[in-house]
């Protein structure tokens, strides 16, 4: 079943432009939404929950209008746009107070099974919390109200890499029903090769790729050869970088016909998104 | 809406604030320009609570609950009108102590049942210049208070110089000619609320169409 579905998204800035975003994330999933800083993940994020209005394009989220059941919609996702940074004098005991009213489904029990996971202690004002504790605070929220749909904006930066790595597992614990997905944004491409189930990869504002993770790294192929090489293969490479040595550039798995004979290895997540930026800055 | 208004009363008011109401008592002073207590409530109030709310980031936080954009504003209009009954409640109070202990003329307006339309009317102009005028951004504070500030200023002017000067609204001051004070206070209430409407409406459209 399709859990969230976004079609045709645009969203028009005077410097920067959403074009025909498109994407689908079904139940029981984990999505890595990832692109480099200003490609336009969180302005996304933002647009799917209606806080930035867009321009076009529907969203749907259990098969429903967003825009039309916005309120009973929003029930049943969990909203995290980086750590807490609200109400920084008030202690988290007072803004779960309220934040628990507006839930139908809100579970004290699982609440302070959170609270007591993550070691977080409830007479804290929010300014006193660490970044990676706002993280927690803010997913904390986030879980309390069995949220189906999980939007996390950069929910591990700023974590220390134990913490990272115990999110990941809670992430993969979460979905284990079959019954929740997650959508989460970052650009530490490590976390999504540990966790995710499907990639969606956004740069300048349009959709590169969005599939599966393990389909999208068979589609590639870090090539490495000498400069006579380069010249021969240039057009049908995504990008490369020249050395002393010859080049490394990125190619797409059906441009690479031909060309058996130079060393192509899968890429990393990391390799793919560095070498779409490059293309697109021109360099 | 019920718990938006929890929160606004819960998080987004210091409780020091509601003693900035005791302006009220203002109108004992014999002989003042009684307009100026009830206006204490925009020159301080209002703007405390919008630049707490802008320091606390109040507006990301709400937006974030499960509630429409529409309906963070809904709250905050509410939550000002609701304080500003509560401060014309207040006001009235003295006024009636006023009007019963002193037996001096004021030169300027009585505190009577047209002053208190004319308050009603002075808060619903601020209302409808300021709400407006501050979820075009949501963020910016400073030139919608200083306009909505003039405008209700302006305003009470205008009526202090009517009763004053004009013959015809002579009767509006003392107690002199009870009913048309009521009609006046009827007059005042019925602005407050339809000039609350076109606040709400004009503001929520605008504030639908921030980036966040």
């Amino acid at each position: 079943m399709t859990l969230l579905n976004v079609e045709k998204l645009n969203k028009s800035y005077p410097s920067f432009h959403l074009k025909d975003v498109s994407f689908s994330l079904d139940t029981g999933y984990i999505m890595g939404f990832i692109g480099s800083n200003g490609a336009g993940k969180t302005t996304t994020l933002k647009s799917i929950m209606n806080l930035v209005p867009k321009d076009s394009g529907n969203i749907t989220v259990l098969g429903k209008d967003f825009t039309q059941n916005e309120i009973a919609l929003k029930q049943e996702i969990g909203i995290m746009f980086g750590g807490v940074d609200y109400y920084t004098k008030t202690k988290i005991k007072k803004i779960t107070e309220v934040v628990r009213r507006f839930y139908c489904n809100w579970d004290d029990a699982l609440y302070h099974s959170y609270i007591k996971r993550f070691s977080l202690d409830e007479s804290k004002k929010v300014e006193e919390l660490s970044s990676g504790m706002r993280v927690k605070y803010s997913l904390t929220l986030a879980l309390s109200h069995h949220a189906r749909l999980l939007i996390l904006d950069e929910p591990t930066s700023g974590l220390d890499p134990v913490a990272r790595d115990n999110l990941l597992e809670l992430f993969q614990e979460i979905i284990e029903d079959g019954e929740h997905s997650i959508l989460f944004s970052t650009h530490i491409t490590s976390d999504l090769e540990k966790c995710a189930d499907y990639i969606t990869y956004i740069e300048n504002g349009h959709i590169v790729e969005s599939r599966e993770k393990d389909d999208l790294i068979d589609a590639y192929r870090v090539v490495k050869g000498t400069r006579d090489q380069l010249s021969m293969l240039a057009p049908n490479l995504i990008a490369s970088k020249v050395h002393a040595f010859g080049f490394t550039g990125l190619i797409k798995v059906e441009d690479l016909a031909g060309n058996e004979n130079l060393v192509a290895e899968p890429p990393s997540l990391e390799e793919i998104m560095i070498y779409y930026a490059k293309k697109g800055g021109g360099t | 809406m019920k718990n938006l208004l929890y929160k606004e009363f819960y998080l987004a008011i210091n409780p020091l604030f509601y003693l900035l109401l005791l302006f009220g008592a203002l109108l004992l002073i014999p002989k003042w320009l009684f307009f100026l207590a009830p206006m204490y409530f925009f020159f301080i109030f209002v703007p405390n609570i919008f630049l707490l709310g802008k320091s606390q980031k109040d507006i990301e936080f709400s937006v974030m609950l499960p509630v429409r954009k529409r309906d963070v504003v809904k709250a905050r209009i509410v939550l000002v009108v609701l304080l500003e009954l509560l401060q014309i409640f207040v006001a009235a109070v003295f006024g009636v102590i006023h009007m019963e202990i002193y037996s001096t003329k004021n030169f300027l307006m009585d505190p009577n049942f047209a002053f208190f339309g004319f308050v009603f009317m002075m808060y619903a102009i601020f209302n409808v210049v300021f709400f407006p005028m501050f979820y075009k951004t949501a963020y910016k504070i400073g030139v919608p208070t200083i306009i909505a500030n003039a405008a209700a200023i302006l305003f009470a002017a205008g009526v202090e110089f009517a009763v004053l000067a004009i013959p015809a609204f002579k009767v509006l001051d003392a107690m002199r000619n009870v009913p048309a004070q009521l009609w006046v206070l009827a007059g005042g209430i019925g602005l407050f609320a339809l000039l609350n409407i076109a606040a709400y409406r004009i503001s929520s459209r605008r504030f639908e169409h921030i980036s966040l």
